[in-house]
């Protein structure tokens, strides 16, 4: 075999073990396009699909009534909640497509990574819900309980409402990384410190800082309960 | 309690007393009852109901206990049917709504033709009130008899500064007090009633007398009233604050607004309704109003819930609430226009859903209180001749101003 001949072996081998990848990859790259094409439209289906449904129920009323929609205009978030639901089962629909995508490319180094993203998703869902439903919660426990001090006539209602709701908003971040598993015990120990410290803050504030004024207020509570007794009301609402 | 009404099979007339806990005036009120029946209604067959809430303090043993022993002591002789009695507890939510769903029961099953339902815990009650309540109904043709109180000028707050002046503005009839908590009423309203599923919602407490008296007048049944003299109850029970009582009865109110709008849009003004009974003077006992306490509330209402405050009402008007809130306990004056305004946009915010609809009215609480200590204010001088027209120009402004309502109203749709 002269010379020519070997470079035209070597080279027609090469060619061939080329074309041969090529054509074991193509398949897959036709199953990502087409992965692709389906789940941005089956993304943008469920998108309007959804939207239709919210607009149906009300559901920008619902979250009017528990201050959601008054929190994203404050943040400036031209979006209704219904439109803001709605894109956000779009994207979360277009990213497990793309993964889907990536993976049917069936490249070994991509692999291991979808696998562990795809483990660590219901986490992720989990959490962002909890942060949901716990601000959802937050902010109307926190609109509850001022209301309900105003109508005690507690001078401090605005102080207890704002303290309500963030003890449920930081109740509920703790929540949300403790379950994502981010420094979970550093999380916990903080959460602990934070509350076992603000406690103790006040505790000492009463007993020794603020003793004077703890006298001071508990006496005014006092005698104003007292007035209150004698120049109660006798008259009948109803 | 179905077993006992077999045995008696029908009745002319029943009479209801919701009770929980009343064994100090239920005697009174079952005697006072007992000598109406003998004295105006002898030869009608007729039954006493006590719908108990589960009382504790001998409620229900007063009830069985208590007799006329003498009938010629109250002029009378004895009724050709011996009343009969039945105690029963009621069912579902504890509230006198779910106490008269009983009584509404005992009616249908008796098939009674004139029914009536008394408080247990009244102490002015006169044999006079059973008759009242019941001949309009049972020989005049009428199906709901609301009563008609002398009450000291500053009670029933609820029903002379929203109640009544809502309710005559919406359905056009002058029911001076529509949640009075007596009313005659005849068996086929009582049977109307019955066919609505309200049983677990505020008309199952308190709601329940702004109901009847709405249903009755909106469903086009023959309404009047009776002149019942003055009414004088039991201490105040501690447990019954203002809260729950002005969020129900209130809740109530506008639930039936959405029920019932077409017919008050085309309402445009009101008229006077029959009106039975003698009208007197009478004594009554004074009342101890703390006017600094009122407006105190309304003060830290408007410091700490305007925001809420503002979703309801309109720009214009919180700087109004504001201003009031500024001034001094002497100068403080909360006008009727603007009262009127946050009725409405109250109602139109219940409607709408926009605020979560217990926070909606738990946070009209101290608007409410504003109002009345206003109103205490205006009228501490005041003869009730005096005040009662106060009310009726306040009254006028709610008709006035409906047209607003209605704007309000449609734009939030």
């Amino acid at each position: 075999m002269g010379m020519g001949e070997v470079w035209r072996v070597a080279i027609s081998d090469s060619f061939n073990k080329f074309l041969g990848k090529v054509l074991t990859f193509l398949p897959n790259l036709l199953a990502m396009i087409t992965i692709l094409i389906i789940g941005f439209l089956i993304a943008w289906i469920v998108k309007k699909i959804i939207f239709r449904f919210l607009k149906a129920i009300q559901f920008d009323k619902v979250t009017e009534r528990w201050g959601v929609a008054e929190v994203l205009s404050k943040g400036g978030m031209t979006y209704s909640p219904a439109s803001l639901l709605s894109r956000f089962f779009y994207w979360v629909i277009v990213l497990i497509t793309l993964i889907m995508g990536i993976n049917a490319l069936d490249v070994p180094a991509t692999q291991n990574l979808i696998a562990q993203f795809f483990n660590y998703l219901p986490h992720l869902f989990a959490a962002i819900l909890i942060l949901i439903v716990g601000y959802l919660i937050a902010i109307f426990l926190g609109q509850a309980a001022l209301i309900a001090a105003v109508n005690a006539q507690m001078e401090s209602a605005r102080l207890l409402g704002r303290c309500v709701r963030w003890f449920i908003v930081i109740l509920s971040l703790t929540m949300a990384l403790y379950h994502l598993g981010i420094a979970e015990k550093v999380i916990l120990a903080a959460f602990t410190i934070t509350f076992g410290g603000i406690v103790l803050a006040l505790a000492l504030a009463l007993g020794w800082g603020g003793r004077e004024l703890a006298k001071d207020f508990l006496e005014r509570l006092y005698r104003r309960k007292e007035k209150e007794e004698k120049g109660q009301d006798h008259i009948s609402h109803i | 309690m179905e077993i006992q009404l077999k045995e008696i099979k029908e009745a002319d007339i029943l009479i209801g007393i919701p009770s929980y806990n009343n064994a100090r005036t239920i005697g009174h009120v079952v005697r006072a009852v007992m000598a109406g029946l003998a004295k105006y209604f002898p030869k009608a067959k007729a039954v006493l109901a006590n719908s108990d809430g589960g009382s504790t303090d001998g409620t229900q043993e007063e009830v069985k206990r208590v007799q006329i022993e003498d009938f010629k002591t109250i002029l009378t002789s004895h009724p050709v049917h011996p009343l009969s009695k039945i105690v029963t507890p009621y069912h579902g939510i504890p509230g006198k709504g779910s106490a008269f769903r009983t009584i509404f029961e005992a009616a249908h099953l008796l098939n009674a033709k004139a029914c009536a339902v008394i408080d247990s815990d009244l102490r002015s009650i006169a044999p006079e009130w059973v008759e009242l309540l019941l001949r309009p109904v049972y020989e005049g043709g009428f199906d709901y008899v609301a009563p008609l109180y002398a009450r000291h000028k500053f009670d029933g707050t609820i029903t002379n500064s929203i109640v009544y002046p809502l309710t005559r503005a919406l359905y056009g009839k002058r029911v001076r007090q529509p949640i009075g908590g007596d009313f005659g009423f005849s068996g086929e309203l009582a049977k109307f009633y019955l066919t609505k599923d309200v049983w677990e919602t505020d008309v199952a407490r308190f709601g329940i007398d702004i109901w009847m008296t709405t249903l009755a007048i909106a469903e086009g049944y023959k309404v009047c009233q009776s002149y019942l003299g003055a009414k004088i109850h039991d201490a105040k029970d501690p447990g019954s604050d203002l809260g729950p009582m002005f969020t129900q009865v209130v809740s109530s109110v506008s639930t039936l607004m959405g029920e019932y709008e077409p017919l008050w849009k085309r309402v445009k003004e009101s008229e006077p309704v029959p009106t039975f009974g003698f009208h007197y003077e009478v004594g009554l006992e004074p009342v101890s109003v703390n006017v600094e306490h009122m407006i105190g509330n309304f003060r830290l209402g408007a410091k700490n819930l305007m925001e809420i405050w503002r979703k309801v009402i309109l720009p214009e008007t919180a700087p109004r609430l504001e201003s009031l809130s500024r001034l001094s306990d002497e100068a403080f004056s909360f006008p009727e226009d603007l009262w009127v305004r946050i009725v409405y946009d109250f109602a139109t915010a219940f409607h709408q859903g926009s605020v979560h609809r217990e926070h909606l009215l738990k946070s009209m609480i101290p608007l409410y209180l504003g109002r009345v200590a206003s109103f205490v204010k205006e009228n501490q001088e005041s003869p009730a001749r005096e005040v009662e027209a106060r009310i009726e120009s306040l009254c006028k402004v709610f008709e006035e101003m409906k047209s607003y309502l209605m704007e309000r109203w449609e734009k939030g749709k």
